[in-house]
């Protein structure tokens, strides 16, 4: 059969290429375990104070130091010059300076997320050592447990991560290995001699797609298998919806990159048009974080790309083994992303 | 069945900036090989792209062994053979892969060894494309216009960049084409091998045939003159004082200086005498007919590799 025997010339050329071919299965893997063991400990920040001190330590400050320090956070004790020259260097997320009377605190505006963590801790535990010491009982902490969102046990960043990770892979495997190299190839005139055979478009398409798809599907289960072995995570939801959803970001992002493939004559075009949507999607699709804190207009807007709503959708089943129940709208974007990219692709493709 | 392998009428296309063909007309007979001679940016290239399927015309007529493209595509498509001007293939496919492949693609198909045998690749038939030499893909490209067995071929510049022993051998295989009956389309910039290769030549430039006919009509109807040559060893001096002495224009050319001579045989001994006198440092002398070269000249003004 002609569509299986396109199939499997694609598949012979390409396992020629050992370097793409090396590439593509190894890098969601490596960047699972590059940022999945970075971010690995999820208790506490990793944040270090710098106590402003000029003389010995009294009892309020050591009072103090020991209340941060309970938090499993490190108190750095500098001269006023030499933590002067580490705020210059901002190196220093959080000073505590003044005298021990009236201490006061200095966040470094370029490290935001450390700095606003590490100064509520200092103010809570200026709290806890005013209490001590004047002598009241000391307050009672609230329970506290990190989870996911839904029922999923798994606790770490690698298991939000690892969804992400599967769908920008999908992403840049459609935008790039498909669309970007059919632009190549198409310029170098690799694709004008099919165009004289009878060789119908579709099977070609269809070879390629299919192609993709094992690709896809062969890379995802390195993914998995990493994730398991390294990080001990799971999915937590049904293999069947989680295959489902693989299928559907692989049809939706290889029929993008085919479709923005006919609208461009030069590889340089086409990388101007897809940096265009990748960017945004990678940045703000929430592959690396949640953008719940982001404006509203923003994750708004994100929803109306394919990548958002395709990520709240995968993570709901494989982080919290969820149904795809209040994803309809999200799903339907996304499917209406693929059907406008097939059809365009299938309408405006050509060899030549 | 049509006696005619093409029949195109006032095909026009245009690019922007560019009219590159201009209400082309072209009739070419089945069994025939018809040659498509032009300077470069003739709209050759594109003419044959047009009726190979590749691109669209903005206006004409095309009919291919009879049949229109508008509803016709896939059974011309099965029928023609198409060598590109340079042939593309995927980097690591090998010869013997892509004759298979490319076979696959048709309702019937030429055994591979075959056409191995035809183009002469056996050696090479399981080495990668990207390493084979310009000449082997240039044959691999032949075999593979040759893989369906097709009525009708088209050769575009088949022999550029081939060395004079590949040439001859290609001009062996399109002398077999015409003997199994196909009709072969080509488009050449060497004069000779039109000369040789062709039973009619149609002269296109700026997007339009000029002038068709065999080899022999052209040369007679334009009624040139015979061509007198003075070659060189060295670069040919100025040849001012030369040509004032005997009374005519001087072309230079290549290594030499090129006189039309209407009457030969009373001009010649003039021309003889004022080299002597002048003491021209010239090496030979040839008299020869005209060639389509000249043909070439005269109605394009412009030679054809430049």
């Amino acid at each position: 059969m002609l569509l299986w025997r396109q199939f499997l010339m694609e598949w012979k050329l390409y396992s020629r290429d050992k370097g793409a071919m090396f590439w593509t299965f190894a890098f969601p893997v490596l960047m699972l375990l590059g940022f999945g063991t970075i971010f690995r400990d999820g208790s506490g920040p990793k944040v270090t104070i710098v106590r402003v001190q000029a003389g010995a330590e009294s009892a309020r400050d050591a009072a103090l130091r020991e209340a941060i320090e309970a938090q499993h956070v490190t108190v750095e004790r500098l001269s006023p010059e030499a933590a002067e020259a580490k705020w210059k260097d901002g190196k220093a997320a959080v000073l505590v300076e003044g005298s021990d009377e009236a201490p006061r605190l200095r966040v470094n505006a370029y490290l935001m997320a450390q700095g606003m963590q590490g100064a509520s801790l200092v103010q809570q535990a200026s709290l806890l050592a005013q209490a001590k010491l004047s002598g009241q009982p000391e307050p009672r902490r609230l329970p506290m447990s990190v989870e996911s969102p839904g029922k999923a046990k798994a606790t770490n960043y690698a298991a939000f991560l690892l969804p992400g990770l599967l769908g920008m892979n999908l992403m840049s495997m459609g935008l790039f290995a498909v669309g970007m190299v059919n632009v190549a190839y198409r310029e170098k005139g690799k694709f004008k001699r099919l165009g004289v055979t009878p060789l119908p478009k579709s099977i070609f398409l269809g070879g390629q797609i299919l192609h993709r798809l094992t690709v896809a599907a062969l890379s995802v289960i390195f993914v998995l298998i990493a994730g398991r072995l390294a990080f001990g995570i799971s999915n937590q939801g049904s293999y069947l919806l989680l295959t489902l959803l693989i299928f559907l970001g692989t049809a939706t992002f290889m029929a993008l990159g085919f479709a923005l493939s006919s609208f461009a004559n030069t590889s340089e075009t086409y990388a101007a048009i897809s940096n265009l949507l990748f960017f945004p999607m990678m940045f703000l699709g929430g592959v690396y974080f949640s953008l719940e804190g982001a404006p509203k207009w923003l994750q708004d807007s994100v929803q109306l790309m394919p990548l958002g709503p395709y990520l709240k959708a995968l993570r709901a089943v494989f982080n919290d083994g969820a149904g795809l129940q209040g994803h309809g709208l999200g799903l339907t974007v996304v499917g209406a992303w693929a059907l406008g990219s097939f059809l365009i692709a299938v309408r405006r493709f050509r060899f030549a | 069945m049509s006696e005619l392998a093409i029949r195109i009428r006032g095909l026009r296309k245009q690019f922007p900036g560019v009219l590159a063909v201009d209400g082309l007309d072209l009739e070419v007979r089945r069994g025939e090989v018809f040659g498509l001679l032009g300077p470069n940016g003739a709209g050759k290239t594109t003419t044959l792209e047009i009726i190979e399927g590749l691109q669209t015309a903005d206006a004409g007529e095309i009919e291919i062994l009879g049949m229109p493209w508008k509803t016709k595509a896939q059974e011309i498509r099965a029928r023609i053979g198409v060598q590109l001007q340079s042939t593309s293939l995927f980097n690591k496919i090998t010869p013997r892969e892509a004759i298979e492949l490319f076979g696959g693609y048709y309702p019937k198909a030429r055994p591979t060894q075959e056409l191995l045998d035809l183009v002469q690749l056996n050696e090479k038939a399981d080495a990668y494309h990207v390493g084979l030499s310009g000449g082997q893909q240039q044959r691999l490209a032949l075999a593979l216009a040759l893989v369906n067995d097709p009525e009708l071929v088209f050769l575009d510049e088949p022999t550029t960049g081939l060395d004079p022993q590949a040439r001859r051998g290609l001009w062996e295989v399109v002398r077999r084409m015409k003997a199994e009956g196909r009709t072969v389309l080509l488009t050449t910039h060497y004069m000779d091998e039109a000369e040789v290769l062709c039973d009619r030549i149609a002269i296109v430039d700026h997007g339009k045939v000029l002038q068709v006919g065999t080899p022999r009509q052209l040369i007679a109807e334009l009624g040139l003159p015979s061509v007198a040559e003075l070659a060189f060893d060295q670069a040919p001096p100025d040849p001012s004082t030369f040509s004032t002495a005997i009374g005519r224009p001087v072309d230079i050319v290549e290594d030499r200086w090129d006189m039309h001579l209407e009457d030969p045989k009373g001009q010649l001994p003039g021309i003889l005498e004022a080299a002597d006198r002048l003491a021209v440092p010239y090496a030979q002398l040839h008299l020869r007919r005209p060639t389509l070269e000249d043909v070439f000249l005269q109605l394009t003004g412009r030679s054809l590799r430049d």
